[in-house]
């Protein structure tokens, strides 16, 4: 049987939930704060029911996104650390840029994913502690000299982030067919898993297989 | 369209507070109950229903003590900090006439003004989740009228005129008295002017800028980060097409040992 026609599970519900959870959050919070910091994208408030409606949801879905950024960081940490290997796959750029013979094997995330990864935690760590500062500051007991650089690093982080998430988003769908799959039905071909996650593979099922 | 300036001559001012009764009341901004506090100051601070105060402060230079009154209320910069960090349009307008004016009917209660604001003016009621400042009176001014502080004003330490009026009595008054005009920075100018009295620096008093500018964050904050967000998000996007293009997607091929499995 070809392993195009072979599906393997490579992401649990929790994961998928927690994935899409995250990624709603996140995305509601981008449209919804670039209608709030940009007056020419005034569409944005006015479908959502106007600017303190938006501020509104803009807060709660960060109260969201930062609830689900934990559960992210719990649920991935251990699969996105980074190993020695990792350097060698961004110096090749992952094969993605050029031609590229001896990849290191990836075990489940490759160096570029953990990158992406690290880089929502540390971006999603500053954007929802300066969040929750400009939500609840009070200027009685805070200088407003330091005020104004917590709103700075608030859209600071959002330019790295929200780029990146591009990156993510044209590498989990068009980049790589069949990998979508892998956050909706949980399930791959096996040539993907192949592909992909080679080492992971080769522990989870190839021993099995040799069993069976 | 005419441009206003509103002169305060702290030498001639003897803290009568006439101008913060008169601020009230046009504002229909209800009174404070305040306590003593060790000052003359009273209320301590601006707040949301107090949008001008007299500050005291005594100053000890050269072994004699100076004890000078200032009335404080919103500059009206040229190039208003608080307009530009607000993200709600029409809830900080700059005017013509050179007041910076908020609406409350637009205002979301965000507070990116109060920490935009470089002379710390705006202040915000945590219960409406609305921001106040003083407006120049702007419903009065485009009447033809005066602000209600300068109208209260019993020295004429407070007078409102055109722009280059009170420029020109400015510079005179400030050579007359020995003293300088702040602020003093001609790429941050503002629709309000002081003329400290001789041997006082806007240093010396509490709650001034000596140095007044567009605070460099605001600028990167809204200069920089803001449009990147979507340079940033539209280049990635584009690379993203490019790559389609030229490289291809990276498809899953069968391996060729898999035929003979």
């Amino acid at each position: 049987m070809a392993s195009h026609d072979i599906k393997v599970r490579v992401t649990d519900v929790e994961e998928r939930v927690a994935h899409w959870v995250l990624a709603a959050s996140c995305l509601f919070c981008v449209l919804s704060g670039v209608g709030l910091m940009f007056h020419s994208w005034s569409i944005i408030p006015t479908i959502l029911g106007g600017y303190y409606a938006t501020k509104l949801m803009h807060i709660y879905s960060g109260v969201v996104f930062a609830g689900m950024l934990v559960y992210s960081w719990y649920l991935w940490r251990k699969d996105c650390s980074f190993e020695p290997s990792d350097l060698d796959w961004v110096l090749k750029a992952g094969g993605y840029l050029w031609p590229v013979k001896d990849l290191p094997p990836v075990y489940k995330y490759n160096a570029g994913q953990k990158a992406f990864f690290w880089c929502l935690i540390v971006c999603g760590v500053i954007i929802v502690a300066t969040g929750l500062f400009m939500w609840l500051w009070s200027p009685a007991f805070f200088p407003n000299v330091l005020a104004r650089i917590v709103y700075m690093l608030h859209a600071g982080a959002v330019v790295v982030l929200a780029a990146f998430i591009m990156i993510h988003i044209y590498l989990g769908t068009a980049g790589n067919p069949g990998t979508v799959s892998a956050m909706i039905t949980g399930y791959v071909t096996k040539a993907w898993c192949k592909t992909h996650c080679p080492r992971w593979y080769a522990e989870r099922f190839e021993k099995s297989e040799q069993a069976s | 369209m005419t441009e206003y300036i509103k002169l305060i001559d702290v030498t001639k001012c003897t803290g009568c507070r006439g101008c913060q009764v008169a601020c009230k009341q046009w504002n229909s901004l209800p009174a404070e109950q305040t306590t003593f506090t060790g000052s003359y100051q009273n209320p301590k601070d601006l707040s949301y229903n107090t949008w001008t105060i007299i500050r005291y402060d005594e100053i000890v230079k050269n072994g004699s003590l100076k004890f000078v009154m200032r009335h404080d209320a919103c500059m009206h910069c040229d190039w208003p900090a608080c307009a530009k960090a607000c993200p709600s349009p029409g809830a900080l307008v700059k005017m013509p006439e050179g007041a910076v004016v908020h609406n409350p009917q637009y205002c979301i209660g965000c507070k990116a003004c109060i920490a935009a604001c470089p002379f710390d003016i705006p202040r915000n009621n945590p219960e409406l989740e609305k921001m106040a400042k003083c407006t120049l009176c702007y419903d009065r001014i485009t009447e033809g009228k005066q602000p209600a502080c300068v109208t209260a004003c019993p020295t004429g330490c407070l007078t409102f005129g055109l722009k280059e009026d009170m420029l020109d009595k400015a510079h005179k008054r400030a050579e007359e008295v020995g003293g300088v005009i702040y602020p003093n920075n001609p790429k941050y100018e503002t629709h309000v002017l002081y003329i400290l009295p001789a041997g006082i620096q806007a240093s010396d008093l509490q709650h001034t800028n000596p140095k007044p500018s567009m605070p460099l964050s605001v600028l990167l904050w809204k200069n920089l980060f803001k449009p990147f967000t979507l340079i940033g998000m539209g280049a990635v996007i584009g690379g993203a097409f490019l790559h389609y293009l030229i490289k291809g997607p990276h498809e899953v091929h069968e391996e060729k040992k898999e035929g003979g499995e």
